[in-house]
């Protein structure tokens, strides 16, 4: 699948930067040198390594309150954005919509910028194209502080509906508590850029990375469809170099297969254990999977280690763990790869624990907020 | 006889390059025009043995697909395929009609290209040409889940009513159990294609072997015309390799004729015997069928007289009709002798009956889901006392 990718705010940009950084070496493309970054500063800058300068885009640079930035302001980034939006939409030129399937809008939702222009912007886009308009955001971790939430929390509200679908990552479950604060987020940002690539890209498949079942453009389309909010489930096993050397054996000598049950069964466990791993536990944004509508689940690795019944029980796993009937399931072969990988995306999701203690935190910020504003400003 | 065969979406090319395979690897000459139809070109890049200028991309420039599928989604499926429906008129007019006897679509009923642009093609097909359409259904099996059973119900349907006979395949009886993904779809159309194309490719071997009982492809015709849905059993038996056949025959050891008759008239009715009770295409209650084709394939010395009329005798009994033809399909220099049987017309088929239900749990629930959509997603991203305003 081809996605535009545009990157709004200080975070969105990272993200696509991070997204860039993980395409290139695997040579797996998805967004083909259509990318953009939008942030509102008063110096223009070139912060991002994989991001071309010309394709950096700063705005509000001539307005007055923007400093550093719209700082957390998210009314003043609306503002902004509507102001240039000729400026935008000259940049979006640049974007050739023709050979994409549809646009990334990658965007922190806690950030003044990310959370209010990349909803003007969400918006613009699907009055621009006739693709979807998808929507990667980051909600900010809980000690990121109340303001934050408020502001993710009003941004959901707008950019949800507005997008065919919001795929989010929860800063909270990823962003560790300890290291240092640029290389934490940088760490969360690499794995948030390799689930992005890993579902969305695939490589370009030579005759034998044809899988039986491939995924398409037009499978995450319509899994997509519902909209709301959706969350990526990935997990990876290591082939340990004897099986590994087994299997290459085994597929070396024709008509050896089936004889060794145990291996096989095995084989199979080890699928349905490993597409369970990345259901339950590796989500980027954890929720109750019973409320899915959709699922899709992409089996990588190679040939020879992606069992059929392992596959097949792994679907139905997961068609019984969502409730739900429309569960697609493909098999992308990588030969020569060592490791098995399972990707799972639950589309519209609607029970999700962190979403509602978000909102609870943005709702006592604004109570405390107008509470401190009644205090200063006694009438 | 002669088919133009026509694969359409991923698992209908599948079986056709299959087909076209099984027919080069035992010399015959079944499938005089092949074509491949899709909507993911990738898919498209896979078969074989279709050439290139024979598979047709539809939908590369519909806004739901692009050349990238459908989906798995039926009604897209049928939408892209009649949006594109003058561009497949147009490969069909290279079919040469007056050499070929029927029209053959294959196609997996549980996906979104072949269940849902199937029918359109078979739409068209009928349109164009007087020849027979018959269809080679791939019913998706229980595991693969609700939405292919539901795809799959719908589509058996618009098949059954548009084609003159509907040859269905069982994913479900047919799952082998120990395979990677790959080798499982593999071993399935490899049977498939050895069943259909040794059925139907009978009486076209070449000029020399005239069959005993031959056929020609009115008969086949004729077997197929009871329209409904049909089954395939298969059953195949080593015999006497080449070089005690040529002792034997240079021995002239006349002397055990009648003894060799008799036991391979046994030999053809306990093959046809074997083949009709093997685990058929599509399971079914056997004696429901209400017209039969068998055809025997092998070396023109083993098909005895006795053993056919027995063997037919026996499918008459146990099929209750008395519309059972036996042909054969000599074949000088193989190893192997083979029985096909076409059960035509079949009811009684349990697996039919589980898709539908599970089309109809699969539809409730499906509908029950989009009606709470838009609730929930609002509820998701409102506050419990809706304090939070939306940025835009």
């Amino acid at each position: 699948m081809r996605l535009a990718l545009i990157g709004v705010g200080g975070a969105g940009g990272r993200v696509v930067d991070a997204i860039r950084a993980v395409e290139a070496p695997e040579c797996r493309q998805l967004c083909d040198g259509n990318v953009l970054t939008v942030d509102i500063s008063r110096t223009g800058s070139d912060e991002h390594d994989h991001v071309p300068r010309e394709r950096q885009v700063t705005v509000g640079d001539t307005r007055r309150g923007v400093e550093d930035g719209a700082a957390g302001d998210q009314d003043l980034a609306v503002d902004v954005v509507r102001a240039d939006a000729p400026e935008i939409r000259r940049a979006l030129d640049s974007i050739t919509m023709r050979d994409l399937n549809g646009v990334l809008v990658v965007a922190g939702l806690g950030g003044g910028t990310g959370g209010g222009a990349g909803a003007v912007l969400v918006e613009r886009l699907q009055q621009l194209y006739d693709d979807p308009v998808y929507v990667l955001g980051v909600l900010p971790a809980a000690d990121e502080g109340g303001h934050a939430a408020l502001n993710a929390a009003r941004s959901l509200r707008s950019v949800v509906p507005a997008a065919d679908s919001t795929l989010l990552f929860d800063n909270d479950l990823w962003v560790g508590p300890d290291a240092d604060t640029d290389e934490r987020y940088a760490r969360a940002n690499r794995e948030l850029a390799a689930r992005t690539v890993a579902l969305f890209a695939r490589s370009d498949p030579g005759p034998r990375s044809i899988g039986a079942n491939t995924i398409d453009s037009s499978d995450i389309v319509r899994t997509l469809s519902p909209g709301g909010v959706a969350s990526v489930g990935r997990a990876t096993t290591e082939l340990d170099t004897g099986g590994g050397l087994l299997s290459l054996l085994r597929s070396l000598l024709p008509g050896s297969h089936g004889g060794d049950d145990s291996d096989e069964r095995t084989d199979a466990g080890k699928i349905q254990r490993l597409v369970g791993r990345a259901t339950n536990s590796r989500l980027t944004l954890p929720c109750e999977v019973s409320s899915v509508e959709r699922a899709l689940v992409v089996l990588s690795g190679p040939p020879d280690e992606l069992s059929r019944r392992g596959f097949e029980s792994a679907r139905r796993w997961l068609e019984d763990e969502t409730d739900t009937v429309e569960v697609l399931a493909g098999d992308d072969p990588r030969p020569g790869s060592s490791t098995v990988a399972a990707t799972v995306l639950l589309s519209n999701v609607t029970a999700v624990p962190r979403i509602d203690s978000m909102q609870r935190q943005a709702v006592d910020h604004e109570r405390t907020d107008e509470t401190l504003r009644a205090v200063d400003e006694p009438d | 006889m002669k088919l133009a065969t026509i694969g359409v979406g991923n698992a209908g090319s599948k079986i056709v390059d299959r087909m076209v395979e099984f027919e080069s690897e035992t010399n015959r000459n079944l499938c005089r025009h092949v074509h491949a139809i899709n909507t993911a070109r990738t898919d498209l890049a896979k078969p074989e043995y279709i050439p290139e200028e024979q598979r047709v991309l539809v939908g590369d420039t519909n806004q739901k697909s692009k050349g990238h599928g459908v989906g798995g989604d039926v009604e897209v499926g049928a939408e892209v395929m009649s949006a594109d429906i003058d561009e497949i008129r147009r490969a069909f007019d290279d079919i040469e009609i007056h050499n070929v006897d029927a029209i053959l679509v294959a196609a997996g009923l549980g996906g979104g290209t072949g269940s849902g642009g199937g029918p359109v093609v078979i739409d068209a097909l009928q349109d164009m040409y007087d020849e027979p359409v018959y269809a080679l259904g791939v019913l998706p099996g229980e595991y693969e889940g609700g939405r292919p059973a539901l795809n799959g119900a719908r589509s058996l349907q618009s098949f059954v009513n548009k084609v003159d006979n509907f040859i269905a395949f069982d994913n479900d009886a047919w799952r082998a159990r120990e395979q990677t993904i790959e080798e499982g779809y593999e071993e399935m159309n490899r049977e498939l294609a050895s069943r259909i194309v040794t059925l139907l490719a009978a009486g076209e071997t070449d000029e020399t072997d005239v069959a005993e009982n031959a056929m020609d492809s009115s008969d086949i015709i004729r077997t197929l015309a009871a329209e409904g849905v049909s089954s395939m059993g298969y059953a195949a038996t080593a015999v006497d390799t080449q070089p005690e056949g040529l002792l034997d025959r240079w021995g002239g050891g006349t002397d055990d004729d009648s003894l060799d008759d008799a036991s391979q008239a046994t030999k053809i009715k306990s093959l046809v015997r074997r083949a009709t009770n093997s685990r058929l295409t599509l399971p079914c209650g056997v004696s429901t069928a209400e017209r039969v084709l068998v055809v025997l394939s092998g070396p023109p010395g083993e098909f005895s007289r006795k053993g056919i009329e027995s063997a037919r005798q026996w499918l008459e009994d146990e099929t209750d009709t008395v519309e059972v033809l036996v042909g054969d399909d000599p074949r000088e220099g193989s190893s192997r002798l083979a029985a096909a049987v076409l059960l035509s017309n079949v009811s009684g088929a349990q697996r039919i009956e589980t898709l539908q239900n599970q089309a109809v749990d699969a539809q409730e629930q499906i509908a029950e889901q989009e009606a709470a959509r838009e609730a929930k997603i609002e509820n998701l991203i409102t506050d419990e006392n809706d304090d939070i305003d939306p940025v835009v």
